[in-house]
């Protein structure tokens, strides 16, 4: 599909607690092997999307460093490419450091290309989603601005902040309001947006025309409002997610550990692509004692895990317990040592004997290069 | 630009003895140690020791492994000054022919040797499992001022008749190299990898390639051949672990050699600067299931394990159910153990399918290898 560029929008990620204090959402650890972007980027592939944008909002070497080589999401590494689209001035204009201001300040990237279609996707939303028939139909039908939603029947708990739609027979959106979780059912949308490369212009024309804090979800609105453009919505009822709190990140992790979910997300068709590391396979001593975790490839396991997320190069040490945790890579849980109930972040060392064990209800955070 | 050392991995070999493993694939592509290939030994080990230009020579069921090796990528082997080439045997002017020998498939790509321009040339097996970087060897090699270096590693005396056994005087040099000696008179056994000065290495072979006896095999011809001719040959002791993967009980061996229990070696501690890269599938997280158990095993991103797994290696992408065991064996790609199966001293090959309730070498008679590729077809 050499007509589409994709863009991978990580201006409106939300934070996830300490997770995101040094790391943008995109490119933060997920279930020991991925990174939230591999989501996004993955779909383009799959999709057959070559030429990538990327919409670093900020910190940018954790991103960039999860890039790697700008290629490892394209099916051809000639003709696709991966561009790093980022806004210089807006890091001293928090206000005004939006998604479109960014893709402005590298309209360049547009000007260069033919696209006819621009396909935009977030970082944040968790979810396999074959984009191909639904660009092709967008494409088919001429529609001005294609946007891709979930229906969803626990808005109370789930998706709130997230835009909402009314939706006519007919498809198209007649009216847009945030989920503020006062009712069970909506149509919640998943930031997938697919607009005809002159929508686009459209857009950032009226930027600059009505509010310079706009992002493209608020232009977007205003335009639909103004009736400029038409909007249709397409329903996706596969698995997503919309990882916005420390606390969904937790509950969303540990939920992969029903295999039939995780079967929901990993589709043989589509696979999801990230960043290699050479790490050999997890090597289990005669005393470990593993189950309903998952185990990432580099780690030592000699003592017992239990319902946990162990990432990359992890040790965890003799007769050492590991329960209800997320432990992110090169940590090293020194022998007898107990964690319970824990987040703990990288290069964290947690020393031998140490007990650290957190409520059921909120895992304690530890972050990066902590020592215990 | 001449470039100062050439690998060339001899990949050609059938491995006759790893039987049905090996119908469909060459020796140097078989799974070993859950993630990786035989060939991703050499190949890392070649990225490791700063080689540049690497030719793997392949024959025999080459498709999977040319396609494996590609352009070097997978090793970083495709740099702005690298080169991986996979160089099959071809037609010429003369006609065509298959590798008649480890020397001849040398001698059949002197043209890419002389385009690469090296000033020595190591020569590599495609199917030993080892992690070195070969400097220290080259060093050595410069440093005697030898026409050819030979790695050598100490076997047991007892063993050393099933070698080809090198003997070396005070000063490293070889005296003498017998092939299978009845009565061996040193442990220096050869493991097939030599530097060559490689001005010294044309000669050999272009005389070589002329005479009509030869078998033109670098044991069997180069190596006396030189000696005769009083050329300087060197040994190079190896010490750490190095295995040649001979047959289904030997690669079943070198995978439980990397088991922790095993205590010896495993690919943590060759880790460090000499790390093993090989192909990385998109697979799934490893997932160890709630009512699973799992211990002294070594298993890959990619596997679901729902039963028992004891003192095993599990590759990617395999299915152990809950109810299913799995004990002392090797479990290679896309393989599933179903329910209630049970699968002792054994190598269960890429993609086969152990069904339910199946006992796999229950009376645990010596190392079994099962094959049938029906899982790829669930």
């Amino acid at each position: 599909m050499s007509q589409i560029i994709g863009l991978l929008n990580c201006h409106n990620s939300p934070e996830l607690g300490g997770l995101t204090s040094s790391r943008p959402l995109a490119s933060t650890s997920f279930l020991g092997r991925f990174a939230f972007c591999d989501f996004a980027l993955s779909n383009f592939c799959n999709a057959g999307i070559d030429a990538i944008g990327v919409l670093i909002k900020d910190h940018q070497r954790s991103m960039l460093k999860h890039m790697g080589n700008l290629s490892s999401w394209t099916n051809n590494t000639k003709i696709g490419r991966e561009v790093i689209f980022y806004n210089e001035r807006g890091i001293l204009n928090p206000a005004y450091n939006t998604d479109v201001a960014n893709v402005k300040e590298n309209d360049w990237v547009l000007y260069d290309s033919q696209a006819s279609t621009i396909v935009v996707a977030s970082p944040h939303i968790v979810a396999n989603i074959d984009l191909r028939p639904i660009i092709e139909e967008h494409m088919a039908r001429g529609e001005d601005l294609t946007i891709v939603y979930k229906p969803i029947k626990d808005a109370d708990k789930e998706f709130i902040g997230s835009y909402a739609f009314k939706v006519d027979k007919d498809g198209y959106v007649v009216e847009t309001a945030k989920n503020a979780g006062r009712k069970k059912e909506a149509n919640v949308s998943l930031e997938v947006w697919i607009m005809k490369r002159d929508v686009l212009f459209e857009i950032l024309k009226a930027h600059e025309r009505v509010d310079m804090s706009f992002g493209f979800r608020e232009t977007m609105e205003y335009l639909l409002k103004a009736e400029r453009i038409k909007v249709r919505a397409v329903p996706w009822t596969g698995y997503a997610r919309r990882f916005d709190s420390f606390k969904h990140y937790i509950d969303y992790s540990f939920e992969m550990l029903n295999p039939d979910i995780a079967a929901s997300l990993f589709v043989k068709e589509r696979p999801i692509y990230t960043l290699t590391h050479d790490t050999p396979p997890a090597l289990y001593g005669s005393k470990a004692n593993v189950s309903d975790s998952f185990v990432s490839n580099g780690c030592i396991v000699e003592g017992t895990v239990r319902h946990s997320i162990i990432c990359r190069d992890v040790k965890v040490g003799k007769d050492a317990v590991v329960e209800d945790s997320i432990v992110f890579s090169n940590v090293s849980i020194g022998d007898k040592a107990t964690v319970k109930n824990c987040v703990i972040d990288k290069y964290s060392i947690i020393t031998a004997r140490h007990a650290i064990e957190g409520d059921g209800k909120t895992p304690i955070y530890l972050k990066q290069g902590a020592i215990l | 630009m001449g470039t100062r050392l050439a690998a060339m991995i001899l990949a050609g070999g059938k491995g006759t003895r790893l039987q049905s493993l090996t119908k469909k694939v060459a020796k140097p592509a078989v799974s070993y140690g859950g993630k990786y290939r035989i060939i991703d030994f050499p190949l890392s080990n070649c990225a490791n020791s700063g080689i540049t230009s690497v030719g793997v020579l392949t024959q025999y069921e080459s498709s999977e492994l040319n396609t494996y090796i590609g352009n070097g990528e997978k090793w970083g082997l495709n740099g702005v000054r690298s080169l991986t080439s996979v160089l099959t045997p071809k037609e010429t002017e003369e006609g065509s022919n298959w590798y008649l020998g480890t020397a001849d498939a040398i001698y059949q790509n002197i043209d890419w040797l002389d385009r690469v321009d090296p000033e020595y040339v190591l020569i590599l097996s495609g199917d030993h499992i080892y992690s070195c970087s070969y400097e220290p060897m080259l060093k050595k090699h410069i440093q005697t001022g030898s026409d050819c270096t030979i790695s050598v590693y100490r076997v047991p005396i007892e063993e050393a008749s099933r070698f080809g056994i090198l003997v070396a005087n005070e000063k490293d040099e070889i005296v003498q190299f017998v092939e299978k000696p009845k009565k061996p008179i040193s442990n220096l056994a050869s493991m097939g990898i030599y530097i060559f000065t490689y001005k010294v290495l044309r000669a050999a072979l272009l005389a070589d390639h002329k005479k009509e006896d030869s078998s033109h095999d670098f044991g069997k011809d180069i190596i006396p051949t030189m000696l005769s001719e009083k050329r300087k040959l060197s040994v190079y002791l190896y010490e750490g672990y190095w295995k040649d993967v001979g047959t289904v009980a030997s690669l079943h061996q070198a995978n439980m050699d990397l088991l922790m229990s095993a205590g010896t070696t495993n690919l943590y501690t060759v880790q460090g600067d000499n790390r093993i890269y090989s192909e990385d599938a998109h697979s799934t997280p490893q997932y160890i299931g709630a009512n699973a158990s799992v211990s002294d095993s070594l298993i890959n991103q990619g596997a679901q394990i729902l039963g028992k797994v004891r003192h095993s290696v599990i590759s990617g992408d395999t299915l152990v159910e809950e109810g299913a065991s799995v004990v002392n064996s090797v479990v290679m790609n896309g393989a599933v153990i179903r329910k209630g199966a049970s699968v002792y001293d054994a190598i269960v090959g890429p993609d086969t399918l152990v069904d339910y309730n199946e006992k796999v070498n229950g009376e645990r008679d010596g190392i079994v290898l099962v094959v049938n590729g029906k899982a790829a077809r669930l």
